[in-house]
This record gives structure tokens, sequence and C-alpha cells, in this order.
């Protein structure tokens, strides 16, 4: 009681509105010396990304909603086989920045990308947020659908290079204003239509909030900051069925969404996590306890975080919670979580443990050496090919002014890459991984894949006012690997929901087609296991529609495209382009 | 003879700046600067390394921002000279958890879980028998955490999550539900914290009272104290005596309340009031600047200035850059000596 008076008067009176602990960091242990085989240079420039994303003022913020930045995603919108990219963008109140868009880059296979967006139909400047890709319509071609401070955005994509804006006529506009923030596909009842699921953060209107400096109570370390998330009304989620004609139905209350505590939502990532053949929905939750809804046999939705171990920390508080991994860092063939924080706050990582959901093993991983960051987009992937996945997040101050006043606290801050040493520890990587690591932007959205095509794992940053950072990842140590697109039959086309158990050597490695992930963002659909010394891998794979399927020894350093009871059709190597120099 | 004398003086100029050092720590400790206390601490212990409560402090001042390592060396150093005792034992048992070792944190723990003293220990505890593998010794524990702590949520979360692992839906079911509650009353007492601080600064003090009356528990000390603060961060004594008082009478032990009401009592000029508050207070932490400060302006106002003198050099001793007292004990010892 005495603590948590104390915390509470503490917080009440840093008035910072978010959930920290005032975790110092642990000792660092020795260097493994052990050699880590990627490398990441920010090649975003070169490839053409050099429009910034815009969010709110730059060196101030006044508001909530000019803080929490955009997801950003890689899409193959042409189906050509090579990522293309798409970025969500907000805005100013002070009015529209010229030129700002969201923007569809699309991938000219040589280590460029051409901004198509408006011969694709996609220019839009408002406060967008979330993005989610998934082919809702079943017709071979990936749609978007963005959330934003207002009313979120459906854009079908019409399979010609271009997108039309079908909000209305999918029956997805709500009543009012929300800030939605999370939003995922998730083929929830198994039809193979993709359902959609959406969250929003905070109520928030700017003339019923007072801007930083108003409110003496919000301040950073005595610097005035933006009032929020605690103190202003939370978000809610709704979940619409998908009725397979192009429309959509508000089934939150039918399905038990709405029973869910009141919370400050933030990404919203679908997956069979518990290899039942059913997708649950994790949320991460800012300063309220994240939720897990989990699908019942009847059909409705229950919130089981707590009692699955993934709501609050292991000492049962609540944590800002903004980005989320998913992954097998163990290879025991069960997905396991990744979740960021505020700044002095661990990074959570939970161990699947089968009975009793997760186990929060971030202490004992070694996660607990690094809390300087504001954590956000995140991933569980392997980078150098060595078998076992490693973790990344990005970072970036949500309080531009602090530093001015506290040097400790600069609002640009580097990327966090911890490499998996096995055995259930990480070790973390600066200088080790490449220049592009230790680059400081204060990032928000991360998205990973290949968009190069030559086997490895890239990453796609979002940062504030400022253009996207691509990084490219260059992998030495011959390490193989194996990519897995999955095709869905029964199951939605995208196969989204679909999990994935590749075996090699003594490890069995889990992975899952999301349709969000990270922080707002989304990641390549097409799985990417390193496997290191092993040169084939058999794969079993869980399909979102409920099926099992298993497909013995395939080779490594391959693309296979497997078809939903039809093992693998295509196999492919990937060469990558020629780079230039 | 002279150097004796000499290496007296300097001893006593040494003492004299752990003390200045000392009290300057506890402030920055009341503040939650833990880092910066930590630096007082250092100078006052290099002025006088023997002094065992300023090294205790520094231990838990230490353990307080996770510094495990140079915490558990302070605490070992202070039971070297003390010997065992329990207070000692919980801090270094905790510290065995946080570095794993469940079998060290065992050991100090088991002879404290029935010590009413450490009502929190069988908690830690169990948490040890967890890391151990022995979820039955565990279960025990937690259980008995929950008892001694009901409204701490962290055991009944810990028990809660214990029981799911182990299949006991439904008494996991059961802790869960008393998990939430406990959390709900924190985020309720924050947020009843937070919207009375706004409706302080926003609106009158009539107004604000109507929503910072919602924090009120004539049962529980600490939401009382809490509401108190915030009454006096405002400067509203009047209305902070009354929860101030009523936090002493549920917890007598409770510094912050007595600091806080002998504060709130002086400045509304009802010093022989304030006096018995901030002797307690005093009393119970003896090296803390404000509260003698306070004490020996109140003994001031009250014209005994024999007992104010005391109390002022002491309260120099802990902070003697405070020039304000420094030109007032001047003045009092000119006039002491002058009578």
């Amino acid at each position: 009681m005495l603590a948590m008076l104390a915390a509470a008067s503490q917080a009440a009176q840093q008035g910072t509105g978010i959930a920290t602990r005032g975790v110092s960091p642990q000792p660092r242990g020795k260097p493994s010396g052990l050699p880590f085989h990627a490398r990441f240079s920010d090649v975003a420039a070169a490839a053409g990304l050099r429009e910034p994303v815009i969010c709110g003022p730059v060196g101030h913020t006044d508001y909530i909603l000019e803080s929490m930045g955009c997801g950003i995603a890689f899409i193959d919108y042409d189906n050509d086989g090579w990522l293309d990219i798409f970025t969500v963008t907000g805005t100013r109140r002070d009015g529209a920045v010229a030129g700002a868009s969201n923007r569809l880059y699309k991938n000219n296979r040589d280590g460029t990308f051409k901004d198509v967006t408006r011969e694709a139909g996609l220019i839009r400047q408002d406060w967008g947020f979330g993005v989610t890709i998934g082919d809702y319509n079943n017709d071979g071609f990936d749609d978007i659908f963005i959330t934003q401070w207002g009313q979120n955005v459906l854009y079908r994509n019409n399979g010609d290079g271009t997108f039309t804006d079908v909000t209305q006529k999918a029956g997805l506009l709500h009543e009012g204003r929300h800030f939605g923030t999370g939003c995922t596909w998730v083929d929830y009842d198994r039809d193979g239509f993709l359902d959609l699921f959406v969250t929003s953060y905070v109520e928030f209107e700017f003339d019923r909030v007072p801007a930083a400096g108003k409110n003496p109570n919000c301040n950073f370390l005595g610097v005035p900051v933006y009032y929020g998330p605690r103190g202003l009304p939370p978000g809610r989620c709704w979940l619409y069925h998908n009725n397979g004609d192009g429309t959509f139905t508000d089934v939150t209350k039918a399905l038990g969404i709405d029973k869910a505590k009141p919370a400050y939502n933030l990404t919203a990532m679908a997956a069979d996590y518990f290899g039942t053949g059913r997708q649950g929905i994790y949320v991460a939750c800012d300063s309220t306890p994240s939720l897990l809804f989990l699908n019942q046999n009847d059909g409705r939705f229950l919130e089981q975080g707590l009692e699955m171990g993934v709501s609050v920390n292991e000492d049962g508080n609540e944590q800002a919670g903004m980005g989320l991994g998913l992954g097998d860092f163990d290879c025991d063939g069960a997905l396991d979580l990744l979740k960021t924080h505020f700044s002095e706050d661990t990074t959570v990582l939970y161990r699947d443990v089968g009975r009793g959901g997760f186990e929060d093993v971030s202490m004992r991983a070694g996660l607990g050496v690094e809390t300087r960051y504001v954590g956000w987009g995140a991933g569980i992937q392997d980078f150098d090919n060595d078998g076992w996945p490693d973790l990344f997040w990005a970072t970036g101050s949500v309080f531009p002014e602090v530093e001015k006043v506290h040097l400790e606290y600069p609002y640009k801050t580097p990327r966090v890459l911890f490499r998996n040493l096995g055995k259930g520890k990480f070790e973390e990587l600066m200088e080790a991984a490449g220049p592009a690591i230790g680059e400081a932007h204060s990032s928000r959205g991360v998205a990973f894949g290949d968009f190069d095509n030559d086997g490895d794992v890239d990453i796609l940053i979002m940062n504030v006012n400022e253009p996207p950072s691509l990084l490219r990842n260059d992998v030495s140590g011959g390490g193989h690997w194996l990519k897995v697109k999955l095709e869905g039959v029964k199951s939605n086309r995208g196969a989204i929901g679909s999990t994935v158990i590749a075996s090699y050597g003594d490890r069995r490695q889990a992975q899952a087609v999301t349709a969000q992930a990270s922080y707002l963002s989304v990641n390549d659909r097409r799985l990417h296991f390193g496997l290191g010394t092993a040169a084939t891998a058999d794969l079993e794979i869980l399909w979102a529609s409920g099926g099992r399927e298993t497909v013995k020894s395939v080779s490594a350093d391959k693309l296979v495209t497997i078809s939903e009871g039809k093992g693998v059709v295509k196999s492919e190597a990937l060469t990558g382009f020629p780079r230039r120099h | 003879m002279r150097g004796l004398a000499v290496g007296l003086i300097f001893i006593g100029s040494l003492l004299g700046q752990a003390t200045a050092h000392a009290g300057k720590a506890m402030q920055l400790m009341q503040d939650r600067r833990y880092s910066e206390a930590a630096v007082e601490f250092e100078k006052a212990l290099a002025a006088d390394p023997n002094d065992d409560t300023v090294r205790i402090q520094y231990a838990t001042c230490l353990f307080a921002q996770e510094r495990n390592a140079d915490a558990r060396k302070q605490f070992e150093a202070a039971r070297k000279r003390l010997g065992e005792r329990p207070g000692l034992n919980y801090f270094l048992g905790q510290l065995d958890l946080r570095d794993n070792d469940f079998a060290a944190a065992i050991r100090r723990l088991e002879p404290l879980a029935s010590d009413t003293s450490f009502p929190k220990a069988t908690y830690y505890l169990g948490m040890a028998y967890l890391g151990e593998g022995e979820r039955e010794r565990a279960t025990v524990a937690l259980q008995r955490a929950t008892k001694n702590v009901p409204n701490d949520p962290e055991p009944h979360y810990r028990l809660a999550r214990l029981y799911s692992m182990t299949g006991r839906d439904e008494e996991a079911k059961r802790e869960y539900r008393l998990y939430d509650g406990a959390r709900e009353t924190q985020r309720l007492v924050e947020g009843e914290g937070r919207a009375c601080m706004d409706a302080l600064q926003e609106q009158t003090l009539e107004k604000a009272r109507e929503v910072c009356e919602r924090i009120a528990d004539p049962h529980d000390a600490r939401r009382m104290l809490l509401l108190g603060q915030l009454y006096v961060g405002k400067g509203a004594f009047e209305d902070a005596v009354r929860p101030l008082r009523a936090s002493v009478e549920l917890e007598p032990e409770l510094f912050d309340g007595w600091h806080y009401l002998g504060l709130s009592l002086y400045w509304l000029r009802r010093y022989s009031e304030a006096l018995p508050a901030l002797q307690k207070a005093a009393e119970l932490n003896p090296r803390y600047f404000d509260t003698l400060n306070l004490l020996a302006a109140t003994y001031h106002a009250l014209g005994d200035d024999k007992a104010a003198l005391p109390v002022m050099e002491q309260a120099h001793e802990l902070n003697p850059e405070d020039a304000k007292l420094a030109a007032a004990l001047e003045r009092m010892r000119a006039q002491q000596k002058g009578k």
C-alpha cells in the first residue's frame, strides 16, 4: 500500500500520464565475443524514400495526437514477388503540409522505389496511424485499411495498380470521431473471409484537452509536456464481420469484444497463439493492462490477458505497451511474444509455457540491460540466419521539448538489437550489427521483410517528421534459410492467421502470418526461417481454416509457395538484384 | 596534547560534514532523487565510515535504484559490524532473489516468515521457492503473503499465475479477482489523486474539495495521507489537518503524516498543536532537515528559544548551506549568550 500510494503520488506529481516503472538497467555481462553475421545499412535515401512522414510540429508536441506516430507496411500490391512499401502519414494542426501524403512506393527490383501514390489513387493527408494489409475480398490482390483520428479508411485494390476508397460502401464508417490506432485482419470464424478488428487509443478532441504547458501537472522532469493518456477517456475495440460480399457488419457487442475493460489500445496482432486452430487477438495497451481476446468454442471472444499472463508485468503492474513482436525465440514450436514499453522499463519477452499461457522471461533472457529508450515497433526475427530468432525494436522519445533541458533524455535515440545466444539468453549488440543500428531517430512503426529478395530480413522504419529508414541487411556466415509463402484455399487467400512450424536440426521454430504487428505496421507475409547449418527443414502448417498439413524435407535457401491442401506448388531461388556501387 | 586537540577538532569537523551530507541525502531520498542522494550518502560515509545508520540508509537508497551489487556490498558491510539483523536479511534476501540465488534467499527469508515486522517477507520467500522449482512450498508462502498484505496486488497476481500453471483454475480465478480488486483500488486512488491535483490547480478550493474528498477513507491511513499532502501542495493547510490527523491516528508510526500535520499546523499558526506533531516526526526521523527546521521554528514561535537552539543546531548540521537557518542560528546564539 505504501509503495502504491507513493507511486500514485509520484506519478501524479510527475504528471507524465504514462506508465513506467523507474527500472534501472541491469549490469551488462561480459560480451560473448561471438561474431554476428548480419550488418545493417540505411539505404532509404538511395532507394528513393526521401519524403518525410508528417506527425505534428517539429521540436515540440502539444497534444498526444501529435506524438504517437504511424505504422508502415511491406505490401506486394502488384503481385510481382517484390515487396513494395506503404507509409501512413499524419498531419499538423495548423494546416496540411504541402505535398505530404500516405505513400505507395513500388519496388523497381533494382534497389530503388518509385512513388506511385498518385497513380494508385492513394493521395491522402490526415491524422493517420495504423495500417493492416489483407485480401478481404479474396480477389488475389492485397487491400489496405488504415486507422485515423476521425474516420478509418478501407482501400480496395483494383488489381490494376489503383485503389478505391470503399469505406462507406463496406459499411465501415463509424459514428463520431475516434483516435483509431490498432487494426488487423483476422478470420475469426474461419469462413475464408478476413474479418476486421480495430482499436482506438483515447477519446481526443483538441478543444477538450489542455495543450502542453496549460496544465502544470503535465510535466516530465519539470518540463511541460502534453496531456495523456492517463486522465483522458480510454479508447475501445471493434470487430467487423466480413459478409463475403464486400460489406462488413459490426459484431463487437454480439461477440463479447465490448466486455473488455476500456484501455489505451495501440497495436493489434491476431494469431493462433495456442495452436488450437482458432485465432486470438492481442492488443498492446498503453498504461493499462494489455488485452488478449481468445476465441471461444461458441464463436464469442473472452478477454483473458490476465489469465494468460500477458496483461501486466510479472509484478502485476500495467506497462506502457506500444509494439508487439511474435515469434519463437526458444525454438520449441510455440509462439512467444515481445512487447515494447516506455523508457525506464524493460521490453517484455513472454515465453509460451502451454497451460497457464505465457511467462515473463525478460530479466532471465537478459533484456533488463536496456531500459533507456521508449520502445515502439518490434520483432522476433532471425537476422543472421543462424537458426535462432533475434530481437529488434525501434525507439524514440515522445517529448521533443525535454532534451532542451535534460540532455540525458534525447528525442532521437538509436535502434535496439539483441542477438539470440541460444538457451534463452540474449546479448545487446551496438556497433557489431552495422552502422544503421546506432543511428538516432524518433521512430515508431517498423516492418520486417526481404525487400531485395536476397534471403535475409531487412527492416523498414517510420521516423517522426523524417523520411523512413530502410535498413538493408547484408548477411555473411553462410547460414541457410527458407522462406515460406502460404496461399489459402479454404483459408483466406493470404493465409493470414496461419502458423508454420519448421523443424531443422534439433529445433522446431514457429512463425505466424500476421496482418498487423510491430507498431501499427505490417511485415512481409512470406515467413523467413534462418536454418543455421541445416540444409533442409520439415514444415507443419496450421492453416487459418483449422486444417493441418505437413511438408517434409524442403530444401533450404529458397522461397517455397505452399497452397492449402496441395503442398509446395512453387520453389524459387532468390538471388536479389545487382547492387549499385 | 596539541596534536590530539587538532585531531579531535578535525574529527569533529568531519563528523559535522557527515551529518550535513546525511541530512541532504535524506532530504533527497524524501524527494525520490535517489542518484543524487547516493552521492550525498557516499560523502557522509567518507567523512564518517562508522555511522551504521547512514550506511543502511545508503544501502536502501542503492536498493531502490536497483544498484544491486552496490546495495549488497553496503548491507553486507553493515551486517559485519552489527551482526545478523532481520532488517538486513530482509533486504539481502530480496537481493538474492534479484540475483536468482534462490537458495540463499530462502535461507535468509525463511526465519522472517513469521516476523510481523516484515509482512511481505512471505511473498519474497514464495518467489524464492518458485525460483527453486518448489511449487508446493511457493504456494503455501504466497497464500500466507496474500493474508499478510491483502491490499497488495502483487502476491495475489503471483499466486493466481501459479494456480493457473498448475491447473487449479477455480482458485486461480479467485486470486485473479482479488488481484483485480486490489489493483483497481490502486488505479482509483491514482485517478482520484490526479483529478484532485487538476481540480486544485484549475478550480476554486470549494469546488476542488468535492473532487479531492473522494480520496478520503477514514479507515485507510495512506489515502488520508495522500489527501493531506495534496492539500498541503496547494497551501490549503486548514483542509489538510483533518486527513493528516486521521492518518497518524490510524498509523502512529507514519513519519510523513506527522511531518505534514506539523507543517500544516505551523503555517496555520497553531504552534502548540504543531509542536507534538513535529516532535513525533523528529523522533521517527531525526535526520530530516525540514522537520527539525520546522520544530525549531515552532519552539521559537512558542517563545521557547532554549529548546529551539539545540534543534536548530541539529538542523544546521544537517544542512549548513541553508543561509536563512544559519543566520537565525547566529542571532539566537548571540541572544542566548547575551542573556
